[in-house]
């Protein structure tokens, strides 16, 4: 059996590369909250210190074998997940698992970490957690409606469902799949605001309002498992719509200026708006974003 | 030994040896039971591969029992879900009584389910369907008083799909003069037009009753619930199926290739789309664990249905996959939720909470067939669903795939519903006393969930008696290989490498986990978790489960309101109202039916010349 | 039940500086106020005296929380449930007493429902004198805190461990409806 060593590395190097990105990024998101606030906020690794401040924690509470077993699932399908997608196009080293894989098997690939640690959750027996749950699985409903049918109208228009075609497609600038299929961008985009989880949609976990929700009795070295699949992940669903939407990269430098980019469009529009009840929310992912994308289907079938 | 009356007349014979022995030796009534279904389950296996086939004649009608690769899918599935239900009811039933009545009708329903896959001509076809129909009847209404009104209404709904069969079965003997199957699908295009769809449309809903298609699935959900446990896994695992396989017959035998093909398609892919969305819906707000199983059901054979519709070589191969899986994780969840009743006595999730620590192997067994329901991988669910959503794109279904997928989605809210309400969530004391469930209970939950990972991991088990399947039923081909699908277009996913990665890293993480600060980590009981400071008391109640999805309660708002229940209860009380009126003529009174028989003999005397053309 | 072992002597020294950095500069204040001192926690965790600027940000659950801020004075209904949220924390943990009742009863010296000296209940890494202090002196007294930290000395969560009896003495003494379960940890 011939392993190439070079794929081999590259599997080791992507997750350790994603969760460098995605915590600076978490840091970075809070300086920009805070410069929007007029004030000077933490530095941009300030996440590091806290992923090392909840792994260096002494003792950690459990409530059963399910909750020790949550963190693990999450991280299992963020790392799975961030396989699956090419991260550098043409690149042996970084093309991971993804000529063994598609997009449909990838949206449930994302959803095993969801809902392996909404079983870790449940077993903590906090009502709180349970409702946060509760609401977090109805806005899911919600969002993966527009999510679908834009990936859906992608997908019948260039007749694949392998993101490595769909690298292939959008080989200048004028191909990017944002110039040739707007509609399905925006409806893409719409989507992408529910799944980041940012205002006005995060009523999963209202801080205030259901004491942080779902992670309300996960601390120490659970904790810092979570944030560091949930930085990975962030990682991940960053490079899947750029490889989709805006032509993938070529080498790091571009991904992250193409990432950080499209990740602004969540974090500015959740700086400055309020929160969203669960049936808003909802109604409003079942109303513009799905007539959107229903258009999308309609001029490519036309 | 090795043939197909010997297969049906072991099963009901050991129906009946069982009726008469049940008081003498409880322990041999079990033992005959499970040792038949074992040696039918031999002799089909055995039976594969091979074309035996009887003939007799009875009458002036032949009967024809052969072997077709069709049934042979279906036969296996049936024994084997049978062995492991029977198994389970040895020790599920144990205290109860009337045993001889349960174990008689259990026999005869798969000995009837053998019949019907296995019968090569419309009489057998339709007798077996009968016999099936009543012996579940009789199983529905075991339990007790109020189970006699929802076995009514199941079996008027039956009656009402039987009557359509033997409608369209006298209708295609008027027209090709034979009742064996062969000749009806070389020589059914000679039929006229009109016969042909009304055929077509009265076989559909026959078969469509048994399989709970949108709008004659009302019968289902209570039928479900009031059945016990061991029964209603092969209820909903295995009797839906005998719908599906008609509907197959029907589609691909004797509607291909009409002209009006493609819209008998279109309709019954929305039906399957709208049955499957519906039933999700209704899922989520059922607060019983096993109505909300069985709207789960209905919900699934949407799919199957929808895949079957549309008929190319991909969604074929998904719809007959689909079939074996939820054969499979139906009765196992089934299963895991009659071993709850079993120890704690009731299934209503608002009053038990917190089993996971009391029973971990019903546990996981629900576990896994929650992830093989939502179709998430590396469980089996995952290859059925993906072909499904493959094979929708590719045909040019668009907004049936969003339809599905909505429907899909929706179901990880029940799906979590009935995990998180009975297992999961705060220990009460009610259940300081419960013990996990027998062993002869856990055993084959623990096999079929075993299964579920290994035909996901290697769907191509299944999928070569699938394949040969699919020959049969039209020369349908689609390519496969034992861990990898594939599509239309060329794309693929390797279960191995997916199977790989995630092991490799589930395993990586635990062991990272587990041991990091291994001596400082400590378990909690889930009454001390954070309520500001307070220390709960011991009657406080921390559960949440009433109303569990409000806002998506809210969310939906009227789309809910209009039930189709309602609407068949509606109708059946203005027959009703309308037989009252019925009643000045019809009056129950005997002299009054004395006056009209001598009223009409009267009237055949005096017009006997007009009528007759002779004089009396 | 298990006592877990959180004194971790035998530590390699790089491995200590590195943790101990990291705790002093991401500091998680429980968002609970006990008493009116609570009014100069907004001040100083927005805009204008911004502590996130060194790495202090709210937390909902004790759970997940370092620092817990006995803000003023505490009387003995709020004593109890505070011991609770103590000992639901992860250590290493940390607490701060606010303002002027926590050191000597402040304003309410001669009352008969509060407390004097909150050293006697619970292990005290800092105190705040005023009444209130200003978001300034909210500041200085996290940076205090960070200093001890530095130095490997805030070890609340042992000197808690070691001498339970005492502490448990004291607080029996004064909170009269003892119906709290055993030490869990």
């Amino acid at each position: 059996m011939d392993i190439n060593w070079l794929k081999v590395l590259g599997l080791i190097i992507t997750p350790i590369i994603a969760f460098f990105v995605g915590v600076t990024y978490g840091g970075l998101v809070r300086n920009i909250t805070a410069r929007i606030q007029n004030r000077f906020g933490p530095p941009v690794y300030q996440n590091f210190w806290d992923i090392i401040k909840l792994y260096s924690k002494k003792t950690s509470i459990h409530h059963g074998w399910m909750q020790h077993l949550g963190p693990v699932f999450a991280i299992t399908a963020s790392i799975t997940s961030l396989y699956f997608i090419p991260v550098l196009r043409d690149s042996v080293l970084f093309s991971n698992l993804s000529f063994s894989g598609d997009l449909i098997f990838l949206i449930y690939m994302m959803v095993f970490g969801s809902l392996g640690m909404a079983m870790g959750i449940g077993q903590t027996g906090n009502p709180n957690s349970a409702i946060g749950v509760s609401r977090g699985l109805s806005m899911m409903v919600g969002y993966e409606i527009p999510f679908v049918l834009a990936l859906v109208s992608i997908m019948i228009q260039f007749h694949t469902t392998s993101l490595n075609d769909l690298l292939a497609v959008q080989s200048k600038f004028t191909d990017w799949i944002i110039f040739q299929s707007p509609i399905a961008f925006i409806t893409g985009i719409l989507a992408f605001l529910g799944m980041m989880g940012y205002k006005p949609f995060d009523v999963p976990i209202a801080p205030a309002e259901l004491a942080s929700g779902p992670v309300s009795e996960f601390g120490g070295k659970y904790l810092a498992l979570m944030q560091t699949s949930r930085s990975i992940f962030t990682f991940a669903k960053l490079v899947l719509f750029t490889d989709i939407f805006l032509g993938g990269a070529g080498d790091f430098g571009t991904l992250v200026v193409k990432t950080f980019l499209l990740y602004m469009i969540p974090v500015l529009t959740g700086i400055v708006n309020p929160r969203f009840r669960t049936e808003q929310a909802i109604r409003f992912f079942w109303k513009w974003p799905t007539a959107l994308g229903i258009i999308a289907i309609l001029i490519v079938v036309w | 030994m090795i043939s197909i009356p010997a297969l049906l007349t072991l099963t009901f014979a050991a129906g009946v040896l069982v009726f008469i022995i049940h008081h003498t030796i409880p322990i041999l009534r079990d033992v005959i039971a499970i040792t038949a279904v074992a040696i039918s389950g031999y002799i089909i296996w055995q039976l594969s591969g091979t074309t035996s086939s009887v003939q007799f004649s009875v009458g002036t009608f032949s009967f024809n029992w052969g072997v077709t690769q069709y049934s042979q899918l279906f036969a296996l599935l049936v024994a084997v879900l049978s062995f492991f239900a029977l198994l389970y009811s040895s020790a599920f039933m144990a205290k109860r009584d009337r045993l001889g009545y349960f174990y008689m009708n259990f026999l005869f329903a798969i000995g009837a389910m053998y019949g019907i896959v296995y019968s090569q001509d419309l009489i057998s076809l339709f007798f077996f369907w009968e016999i099936m129909t009543w012996s579940s009847f009789m199983l529905t209404i075991y339990c007790c008083e109020e189970a006699q009104s929802v076995g009514l209404k199941y079996f008027v709904f039956s009656a009402i799909g039987a009557y359509s069969i033997l409608t369209a079965i006298v209708l295609i003997y008027a027209g090709l003069d034979s009742f064996q199957l062969t000749d009806v699908f070389a020589n059914f295009n000679s039929l006229s037009l009109g016969i042909k769809i009304t055929v077509i449309v009265l076989l559909i809903i026959g078969f469509g009753v048994k399989s709970a298609m949108m709008p004659l699935h009302v019968w289902a959900p209570d039928a479900y619930e009031k059945s016990p446990s061991p029964f209603t896994a092969i209820f909903s695992g295995a009797l839906s199926k005998m719908g599906i396989f008609g509907i197959g017959l029907v589609l691909f035998k004797l509607a291909a290739g009409q002209g009006f093909y493609p819209y008998v398609q279109e309709i019954l892919a929305w039906i399957g789309g709208l049955t499957a969305l519906f039933a999700t819906f209704y899922a989520v707000f059922q607060t019983d664990a096993k109505k909300l199983l069985a709207y789960s059901s209905i919900g699934q054979l949407g799919y199957i249905i929808t895949g079957l519709a549309i008929g190319t070589p991909l969604s074929i191969s998904a719809a007959l996959f689909l079939t074996i899986m939820h054969g499979i994780f139906k009765s196992m969840l089934f299963l895991a939720v009659g071993s709850v009743y079993y120890r704690t006595g009731t299934t209503n999730m608002n009053e038990i909470s917190g089993l996971i620590r009391k029973m971990p192997y019903t546990f996981i067994t629900v576990l896994f067939g929650i992830i093989t329901v939502s179709g998430v991988p590396p469980l089996a669910g995952f290859a059925g669903k993906w072909m499904l959503y493959e094979s929708l794109i590719q045909s040019n279904h668009y907004f049936l795939v969003v339809i599905i997928f909505f429907a899909s989605t929706a179901a990880f809210l029940y799906l979590y519903r009935i995990i998180f309400s009975l297992f999961l969530g705060q220990e009460e004391k009610e259940i300081e006393n419960i013990k996990e469930a027998p062993l002869r209970m856990v055993v084959p939950m623990i096999i079929l969930s075993i299964s579920t990972l290994v035909f996901g991991v290697f769907p191509g088990l299944l999928l070569k008696p699938i394949s040969s399947v699919m020959k049969y039923l039209g020369d349908f081909q689609h390519p496969w290989e034992t861990s990898v699908l594939f599509n239309n277009w060329g794309n693929l996913v390797d279960m191995n490498t997916v199977i790989t990665s995630i092991g490799v890293i589930f395993l990586l993480a635990l062991i990272f986990i587990t041991i990091k600060g291994y001596k400082a980590t400590r378990y909690v009981t889930t009454k001390d978790i954070h309520t500001s400071g307070e220390i709960p008391t011991e009657n406080e109640n921390l559960t949440y489960a009433v109303d569990f999805y409000k806002p998506f309660e809210r969310a939906l708002g009227s789309v809910l309101k209009p039930s189709v229940d309602k609407f068949f209860t509606y109708f059946g009380n203005l027959l009703e109202e309308s037989f009252e009126h019925l009643r000045y003529i019809y009056t129950g009174n005997g002299q009054t039916y004395a006056m009209y028989v001598m009223v009409f003999l009267l009237i055949l005397f005096m017009f006997s010349e007009l009528i007759f053309n002779v004089a009396l | 039940m298990v006592t877990p072992n959180i004194n971790e002597k035998d530590k390699l020294r790089i491995r200590e500086i590195v943790e101990n950095f990291a705790r002093k500069h991401s500091l998680w204040v429980l968002a609970y106020g006990t008493g009116c001192g609570a009014i100069e926690i907004p001040p100083t965790m927005t805009s204008r005296y911004d502590a996130e600027r060194f790495g202090i940000r709210g937390s909902a659950t004790p759970r997940q929380a370092d620092v817990l801020l006995i803000t003023g004075y505490l009387s003995t209904k709020t004593l109890k449930r505070v011991i609770r949220t103590y000992e639901q924390m992860q250590a290493p943990k940390y607490v701060i007493g606010f303002g002027s009742c926590t050191i000597n009863g402040g304003m309410y010296w001669d009352s008969y429902n509060t407390i004097n000296a909150l050293d006697r209940y619970l292990p005290v890494d800092v105190y705040i004198n005023g009444c209130m202090p200003r978001p300034e002196a909210v500041i200085q007294g996290f940076i205090k805190l960070q200093n001890i930290i530095a130095e490997g000395k805030g070890n609340g969560a042992e000197k808690y461990q070691e001498n339970l009896e005492w502490y448990r003495e004291n607080q029996k003494k004064i909170i009269h409806n003892w119906q709290m379960p055993d030490y869990n940890w």
